[in-house]
C-alpha cells in the first residue's frame, strides 16, 4: 500500500484515510494493514530533515543513526532563533525536527506551529532528569510538544591570567564582576562584553539585585536599567557570538556568556596554546537557565522518522557523546555516567547541587513588557 | 608640481592596491596557519596544508560549495536571458503602454532591502505551494528563482545602458540589406552587446554566489549554500578550512583571468595579422 505523504495522521482511521487520500489507493486497505502502517517505525519515505544550531551535535551521531535505521538525514544549520521563527511562522518549512530555544518555543507553541509528541514512540523519555524537566515545565507543560536537547546557563566567562593581573582579588564567582561598577571598572582596558539577549540579561541583573526573576514590574525594570547604565562605560560591545573567538584570542578578558560557548572558547585557547586560560563560573547569586528543545513542526512530512531520531538522541550513549562533544549539559539522567568526565565534572556545565537550586528559567514575557524591555535595551546598547 | 605628482600617483596606487589586496593576501597567508584560531599565528608549526586536507574531508562545506556553484550558474544563465530581453525591450521598443511600470519593476530589486525581498519571496512560495502545489517545498528551485529576480535587475541595467550607447545605424544598415529582425538580432545586436552579456553573467553569478539573506529565507531542507554555512559558523568563529576554501577560489578566479587575458591577446594579434594580410592583398 502506498500512502501519499500527508495522510499518515489519518491512517489510524482507515475509513478517513480512504476519504482523505484520494483515489490512488482505491483498493481498500484492510483495517489490519492500516494498523500495521500506523505501528510501523519509520515513514514510507526514508528521509529526515533536521534543522539544528550550527556545531551542535557530535559529528558521528548522524551517520550512525542513518546506518542503524537506513534513513537519509538532511542536516541543515541555522544561527539565530529569529531565522527559525520566521520560517516556522511562514509554515511548510520542510523540516521534520527543529531546535528552538525554549522561550521562543513557548510562543511558537501558542502559534500552533508544532505537533504534539507521540510519547508511545519515545520510550527513552524515561531517561529525562525530572529535576531539569520541572524547570522548563512552565514553557511546555507536561512535555507535550518538545523534548529538551541541551540546557545551559549564562554566567561569567573570563581569562584567568588577565583578570588576575587587572584585579588580584576579583570576585570571579559573582555577578559583581559585571554589575558592580567598582569591580568592572578594573576590566575596562582588557575588554568586557555582554550578551545581546535582553530577556536573559535582564534576568541576570534581577538575580544580582535580588529581584524576582522574570518580573514584569516597571520599577524592577527601571532598577535594572539604572544598574546597566552605570556599567555601560566599561562594556566594550554587546554581542552574542563574537566573544567566543575574542575570549580565546585574549582580545577581551571578561564576557557574560553562555556556558557551552565559553567552554568551546576554552578549548580553542587550549589548542592554540596562546597562553590564555579561559574559565566559566556560574555566579553564586544564581544564574539564568536556557533550554534548547527538539520539536516537530505541525506540517512535518516525516513525523515517524522525527520521533525515531528524537528517541535516538535520548539514548544514554548518544546523549553522552553529544554532550561531551559540544560542552553543553544534557538533561538525560541515564547519560550522566557516560559523559566525558572533563565535561561532566566541570561545575560551569553541570553545576553542583547547591548551585542548581539557585538557577532560574527564562520565561516568555508579555508583548507590552517586551516592547518596554527592547526600548530599554536599545538605550543600553547605544549607551544613551 | 611634477615632482609632487611623481610621488603622489605611485603612493595612491600602492594605497589602492593595498586596500584591495591585503585582506585577500592575509586570508591566503592564514590558510597555511596551523592554529585553530583564524587570527592567531602558530609560527613553529606553520606553514601547513592541514586545513586543505580538512577542507576536502568536510562534506558539509564541499557539498555547500557544489550547491552554490550549481545555483549561481543556473541563476546567471536565466538572469542573462531575462535581463537581455528586458533591457532590449526598454531600450529599443520606444514608448509602449506599461513601459514605465516595467522600468520601475525591473529596477525595484536594486533598491529593495534584501530582507524585504527575502520575506516577500518566502511568503509567495508558501502561498503558491498551498494554492497550486508548486514549488513543492523549498530548496534549490526556490533559491534559484529568488536569485534570478534580483540578479536579472542588474543584468537589465547593464544591457540597457550598453544598448543606449550603441549605434542604431548598424542595425538599420543590416535591415536595409534585407536582414529580418530576428537575423539582425542574432547576427548584429547580440555579438555587439556580447561583452555586456558576459559581464552581466559574471555579475549575476557573483551576486548569487555570495547572497546570504535572501537564500536564508527561501532555503529548505538540504539546500544550504556555501555563504549560509560560513555565516552560521560565525557563532563559533570561522574555522580555518574556510580560509583554505577561499584561497582555492581566489586561485581559480586568478587562473581564469590570466587565461582569458592570454586568449584575448592572441586574438588581438591574429586580428592585427589578418588586417595586415588583407591590406597587403
Amino acid at each position: 500500500m502506498i500512502l501519499k505523504p500527508g495522510c499518515y495522521a489519518l491512517t489510524a482511521l482507515a475509513a478517513l484515510a480512504l476519504a482523505g487520500c484520494g483515489t490512488k489507493q482505491a483498493a481498500a486497505p484492510s483495517a489490519a494493514t492500516a494498523a500495521a502502517a500506523a505501528a510501523q517505525v519509520t515513514d514510507d519515505e526514508k528521509v529526515l530533515n533536521v534543522y539544528n544550531w550550527s556545531d551542535y551535535i557530535s559529528p558521528d551521531v548522524v551517520p550512525a543513526f542513518e546506518k542503524e535505521y537506513g534513513l537519509k538525514v538532511h542536516y541543515d544549520v541555522f544561527d539565530s532563533n529569529e531565522v527559525l521563527q520566521t520560517k516556522l511562522l511562514a509554515g511548510q518549512t520542510g523540516y521534520d525536527i527543529v531546535v528552538p530555544s525554549a522561550n521562543f518555543m513557548a510562543l511558537q507553541i501558542k502559534a500552533g506551529v508544532f505537533q504534539k509528541l507521540d510519547k508511545s514512540r519515545l520510550p527513552n523519555l524515561k531517561n529525562v532528569d525530572p529535576d531539569i524537566a520541572q524547570r522548563f515545565d512552565p514553557l511546555d507543560p507536561g512535555m507535550q510538544y518538545a523534548v529538551n536537547y541541551f540546557w545551559g546557563t549564562s554566567g561569567v566567562g573570563y581569562n584567568v591570567e588577565k583578570i588576575k593581573a587587572a584585579m588580584p582579588d576579583a570576585p570571579v564567582d559573582s555577578f559583581r564582576m559585571f554589575y558592580d561598577p567598582e569591580v568592572v571598572r578594573h576590566f575596562k582596558s582588557c575588554g568586557v562584553t555582554i550578551l545581546d539577549a535582553p530577556d536573559e540579561v535582564i534576568n541576570t541583573v534581577f538575580v544580582y539585585l535580588g529581584l524576582p526573576a522574570n518580573s514584569e514590574k516597571p520599577e524592577d525594570l527601571a532598577a535594572a536599567e539604572k544598574a546597566l547604565m552605570a556599567i555601560r562605560p566599561y562594556i566594550r560591545y554587546v554581542n552574542s557570538s563574537k566573544y567566543i573567538e575574542d575570549l580565546a584570542n585574549g582580545e577581551i578578558c571578561l564576557a557574560l556568556g553562555w556556558s557551552g560557548d565559553v567552554g568551546q572558547s576554552a578549548t580553542r585557547a587550549r589548542e592554540a596554546k596562546n597562553g590564555n586560560t579561559i574559565k566559566y563560573n556560574i555566579p553564586k547569586e544564581g544564574a539564568v537557565l536556557f533550554f534548547d528543545m527538539l520539536a516537530i513542526p505541525a506540517d512535518a512530512t516525516h513525523p515517524k522518522n522525527a520521533h525515531l531520531f528524537i528517541n535516538y538522541l535520548l539514548r544514554p550513549d548518544v546523549s553522552a557523546r553529544n554532550s561531551s562533544a559540544v560542552h553543553y549539559a544534557s538533561s538525560n539522567a541515564a547519560a550522566y555516567p557516560l559523559i566525558d568526565p572533563v565535561v561532566y565534572n566541570d561545575r560551569g556545565i553541570f553545576p553542583a547541587p547547591e548551585t542548581k537550586a539557585h538557577l532560574v528559567a527564562n520565561l516568555p514575557r508579555s508583548q507590552a513588557y517586551t516592547r518596554l524591555l527592547n526600548r530599554m535595551w536599545t538605550r543600553f546598547k547605544s549607551g544613551r | 608640481m611634477i615632482g609632487g605628482r611623481k610621488f603622489f600617483v605611485p603612493t595612491m596606487l600602492a594605497f589602492g592596491f593595498a586596500f584591495l589586496y591585503v585582506p585577500i593576501l592575509s586570508m591566503i597567508f592564514f590558510s597555511f596557519n596551523n592554529s585553530k584560531l583564524v587570527t592567531v599565528m602558530d609560527w613553529p608549526n606553520s606553514p601547513t596544508l592541514k586545513w586543505y586536507g580538512k577542507l576536502f574531508q568536510n562534506d558539509q562545506i564541499m557539498g555547500a560549495a557544489g550547491l552554490s556553484i550549481k545555483i549561481a550558474t543556473m541563476n546567471a544563465c536565466f538572469s542573462v536571458i531575462l535581463g537581455t530581453l528586458a533591457g532590449l525591450v526598454l531600450a529599443r521598443f520606444g514608448r509602449f503602454r506599461g513601459r514605465t511600470l516595467l522600468a520601475a519593476m525591473t529596477t525595484a530589486p536594486l533598491v529593495m532591502p534584501e530582507v524585504i525581498t527575502g520575506l516577500a519571496m518566502l511568503l509567495l512560495f508558501v502561498a503558491m505551494e498551498q494554492l497550486i502545489g508548486w514549488p513543492a517545498g523549498r530548496g534549490v528551485t526556490t533559491i534559484t528563482i529568488a536569485h534570478v529576480t534580483f540578479s536579472m535587475a542588474y543584468v537589465t541595467v547593464i544591457i540597457q545602458s550598453r544598448l543606449a550607447n550603441f549605434d542604431d545605424s548598424l542595425e538599420e544598415a543590416a535591415m536595409d540589406l534585407g536582414a529580418r529582425p530576428a537575423k539582425v538580432f542574432w547576427r548584429i545586436t547580440l555579438p555587439l552587446i556580447m561583452p555586456a552579456i558576459i559581464s552581466g553573467w559574471l555579475l549575476a553569478f557573483t551576486l548569487s554566489w555570495d547572497d546570504v539573506v535572501i537564500s536564508q529565507f527561501v532555503a529548505g531542507p538540504s539546500s544550504t549554500t556555501l555563504p549560509m554555512v560560513i555565516f552560521s559558523k560565525v557563532r563559533l568563529g570561522v574555522s580555518p578550512d574556510v580560509n583554505a576554501l577561499a584561497t582555492l577560489m581566489v586561485l581559480i578566479v586568478a587562473t581564469g583571468v590570466v587565461l582569458s587575458a592570454i586568449v584575448m591577446q592572441r586574438q588581438e594579434k591574429r586580428r592585427a595579422r589578418e588586417m595586415q594580410l588583407a591590406a597587403s592583398d
